[in-house]
């Protein structure tokens, strides 16, 4: 009797253990977000199928520290001449009509100490699929990475980049 | 499964700490995007718009960094001759102003009884309707209080009050209005000059407290930055003669205590040692009025009279006329005095003598750039005051208040309350509701200065115009002030409508810079020029050739400051100084300006007593003890801070705090020193003497608890003691 106690207890301890560790490897994630768009936007369709170059919506990772999400106005570029509409479709005309902006999710977010710039890093010659995935295969956008200072600090090290605090945090 | 009650508290206690993780539920963060994209803005980029800091009447040029349209930091502008890049703490403070949740948001109009402070919002017309049907009703009247706006809105004003039959009155209590008078007298110059403390190898400085608030202190911080550091070849020497042991004060080579209100007697034995040893380069002919002025008085007794030494006024004499170029300069408690103006004359004098007018490293006048409608000439406190004088100007008529306050920057001795009292209408175009807007029967907020065009004409440098332009839209329900008198004068119709006949202020703005580039650069394209002068802040030009003054006038009289309280009754001088940060009060209702250690006590979010450490022994107050403060016309309470720089016979508390109104930072948080003054004025400026009152003081025998960052372990807190002052 005592002895399944203890087994219990001690699968009860591992089991709390695994969470835990689980949810601090998520750490900063919002990993319940990305189901919650305000329009189930598929990357897989877009950046997949459709073939657009990530560059075309995400404008700012060229000339900013900020890749940015699209203005409405953006999308409607597009969307204003297709004909067929999907209920999702539907729900960015209304937002287009409304003049209301889509309240997206922030998937990508790091600290206010952290300084992170896109626009170095594309003239450096990545691709966006270095660190954010292969979005195109995706319907549904997960953070790719932990975009932890251990996983920056890597990167760093095997390309040769600067390891200066400085680099990062001002 | 028998359990027992331990392995249930286990398993419960395990549970607990599970419920402990990191949730993951909560406020997701949001990533919302533009409707319209806007073709200047980049997520992420900032741009950077050049303006006009209004935070004190300096004017330094700006630059600020808006990001989404979203002002978020503030630097000086690299451009300006005035501050050359630099900014003070007011300066950086005053996003603190545009984001201040106290803000009025739109238009407001009394509820209640006139000064309870209670209000409803209005509509903007009706508002508009009731101000200038109340001027239609009362020719000839009315009266407008406004701070100094040299540029377009100074012409603005004058012009609407002018055709209107009424008065403008342009009041700062920082304005200097006895430097004025004084370099009327010794000069014969209306504008402020340049004193070039760059150049300058031997400065005497007679209470001038030019590295915290005088004239424009970041212009005088960077100068005196060159001054000890800029030159290879030789650090300017730098004495401050000053009863108490200021911040400048503290920066100097060397500090001559004096007795408050004898600087100008000290000023006249150096003078008279300079023309004693043969040291002057005064023209002969000018040089007997100077001699026989100073005659008539001897070292000895002035020595007696000011507690300064004889060898210490002949070393002062001898240092000043043997250095390359000296200069002189007063202000601040030397001043504040019933005898303020004779002071500074005495001081212009000493710059007379050794002749460094115009020179390098002595005084230097400048014409002000003649841009169009600029003047805005400050009146003192006694203008404000014969208001309630026989006259009656205001009484049964309209009061207007833009951003000047002067229930509270001037004491209640003064019964200023009864112009506000007698006025058939106040109403306020403040965009904060400070202590004089509460008096208010009508509230029009302007914009806050970040929000406004505008534009600031330059003193005491080498010409300069700065020019304001909105770098934000404006958050709330509030209009520009110059658009609420153009609209006003369309309202009325006839010769002021005419007069005043553009559609909006911005237009105006642009037409007045328009004439003023039309006469500086005739045949340019103005466009070109508009655009340059918003991309550069301003206009200015190197420095030119300096005016040449004609007068040089001998100081008349050196009488000794008069002083309200008797010396049995009430034993010290008193002495209010504005403080670093909150100045006059204005910075009051910025957190961050409260939160700015005093740079000679470290109290932040609080007043203070500054007291001799032996005085208050005396007294047998200790530090942090609350002390009263007694004049003859009221009382303060506030905790005790032993201040060796004070001399034993001297109390001074800062300025700034002590506001009944003015936003959940400022209201109820410290004392007003300013309640205890004496109605006592130096009559050739009009000025009132902040340092003409005595004192007593009294123990409480309770502890403050003043917030000192230098005590380490001392959190700060909510509220610092210290009641209200009763006048």
């Amino acid at each position: 009797m005592r002895k399944w106690v203890g087994v219990l207890l001690a699968l009860l301890v591992i089991g709390v253990a695994i969470i835990w560790g689980a949810l601090y490897a998520q750490s900063t994630a919002d990993f319940m977000g990305h189901d919650r768009q305000p329009i189930a936007f598929s990357h897989q369709r877009h950046a997949g199928e459709l073939q657009i170059d990530c560059l075309f919506c995400h404008r700012g990772a060229r000339i900013s520290p900020v890749a940015s999400v699209p203005s409405v106005y953006l999308c409607m570029t597009c969307h204003r001449s297709l004909k067929e509409q999907t209920p999702e479709t539907e729900k960015l005309l209304a937002y287009w009509n409304d003049k209301e902006p889509i309240p997206w999710v922030r998937l990508q977010r790091l600290p206010d100490f952290v300084q992170f710039t896109h626009e170095m890093h594309l003239d450096a010659g990545f691709q966006c699929a270095d660190c954010h995935g292969e979005v195109e295969r995706m319907s549904q956008t997960p953070r790719a990475a932990t975009f932890e200072m251990g996983w920056c600090i890597d990167c760093h090290e095997r390309n040769g980049a600067s390891l200066d605090c400085f680099t990062c945090h001002y | 499964m028998d359990l027992k009650r331990r392995d249930f508290l286990k398993v419960v206690g395990l549970g607990a700490a599970g419920s402990m993780l990191p949730g993951c539920g909560g406020e997701t963060a949001k990533l919302i995007p533009y409707v319209l994209p806007d073709e200047e803005i980049v997520p992420g980029v900032a741009n950077w718009y050049a303006s006009v800091c209004r935070e004190c009447e300096a004017g330094c040029g700006i630059i600020v960094r808006v990001m989404e349209g979203r002002a978020r930091k503030i630097e000086g502008n690299p451009d300006h001759p005035l501050n050359r890049g630099k900014l003070c703490a007011l300066g950086q403070a005053s996003l603190q102003g545009l984001y201040n949740p106290d803000r009025i948001r739109g238009p407001l109009q009394r509820d209640g009884e006139r000064g309870e402070g209670r209000f409803k919002p209005i509509p903007w017309e009706e508002a508009m309707s009731r101000w200038v049907s109340a001027l239609q009703k009362h020719p000839g009247g009315a009266v407008l209080i406004s701070r100094p706006v040299p540029g377009t809105l100074a012409g603005l004003f004058s012009t609407f009050m002018k055709e209107i039959s009424g008065t403008v009155f342009f009041y700062e209590p920082s304005a200097e209005r006895p430097l004025r008078a004084a370099n009327r007298k010794s000069f014969g110059i209306d504008f402020l000059p340049d004193y070039d403390l760059a150049n300058t190898t031997y400065l005497l400085s007679f209470g001038a407290p030019f590295l915290s608030h005088w004239l424009s202190p970041v212009h005088f911080g960077a100068a005196y930055g060159r001054m000890r550091q800029g030159r290879p070849e030789v650090r300017g020497r730098f004495v401050q003669v000053e009863p108490r042991l200021s911040l400048t004060a503290a920066s100097a080579d060397r500090w001559v205590p004096i007795r408050p209100g004898t600087e100008g007697l000290l000023a006249v034995a150096i003078g008279r040692l300079i023309l004693e040893e043969g040291r002057t380069n005064l023209p002969r002919g000018d040089r007997s009025r100077f001699e026989k002025f100073y005659a008539s008085f001897s070292i000895d007794r002035i020595a007696n009279e000011t507690g300064v030494a004889e060898e210490e006024i002949v070393r002062l004499a001898r240092e000043f006329y043997t250095a390359a170029s000296p200069l002189a300069i007063g202000g601040g408690i030397a001043s504040e005095q019933t005898n303020g103006t004779d002071t500074l004359v005495a001081i212009n004098a000493l710059n007379l003598l050794v002749g460094n007018i115009n020179r390098p490293g002595g005084i230097r006048f400048f014409r002000p750039s003649d841009f169009p409608a600029s003047s805005a000439e400050v009146v003192g406190e006694q203008a404000l005051l014969d208001l309630k004088g026989p006259s009656k100007k205001a009484s049964r008529s309209v009061l207007m208040l833009y951003q000047a306050n002067p229930l509270y920057t001037l004491p209640p001795s003064t019964q200023f309350r009864q112009v506000f009292e007698e006025a058939d209408l106040v109403v306020s175009f403040s965009p904060f509701l400070d202590e004089s807007t509460a008096m208010a029967d009508l509230i029009l907020p302007d914009h806050f200065f970040l929000e406004s065009w505008g534009d600031h004409v330059t003193e005491g440098i080498a010409p300069a115009a700065g020019l304001a332009q909105p770098v934000v839209i404006p958050r709330y329900d509030t209009r520009p002030v110059g658009d609420l008198f153009l609209g006003a004068a369309n309202r009325f119709g006839g010769g002021v409508k005419e007069r005043l006949s553009w559609t909006d202020y911005r237009t105006m703005v642009r037409e007045q810079w328009r004439d003023f580039f039309d006469r500086r650069q005739p045949g340019q394209p103005f466009e070109a020029a508009w655009v340059e002068a918003l991309q550069k802040g301003g206009w200015w030009k190197p420095e030119g050739k300096p005016v040449s003054i004609s007068q040089r006038g001998a100081p008349s009289a050196a009488e000794p400051a008069r002083f309200e309280g008797s010396e049995k009754e009430f034993p010290f001088y008193f002495y209010p100084f504005p403080s670093m940060g909150l100045h006059y009060g204005q910075g009051a209702n910025r957190p961050w300006l409260q939160e700015l250690p005093d740079p000679m006590t470290t109290v932040v979010w609080g007043s203070w007593v500054e007291i001799n450490p032996k005085t208050a022994q005396e007294y047998g107050l200790a530090e942090r003890d609350l002390v009263r403060v007694i004049s003859p016309y009221g009382e303060i309470e506030a905790p005790v801070v032993y201040f060796p720089g004070n001399p034993p016979d001297l109390i001074s508390v800062p300025i700034g705090q002590g506001h009944r109104a003015y936003g959940r930072y400022a209201e109820g948080r410290g004392v007003n020193p300013l309640a205890l003054l004496a109605p006592l004025i130096d009559a050739p400026s009009g000025a009132l003497a902040t340092g003409a009152t005595r004192v007593r003081i009294e123990r409480t025998g309770r502890k403050g608890r003043p917030v000192l960052v230098d005590q380490t372990g001392q959190g700060t807190r909510r509220h610092t003691e210290g009641g209200e002052g009763e006048a």
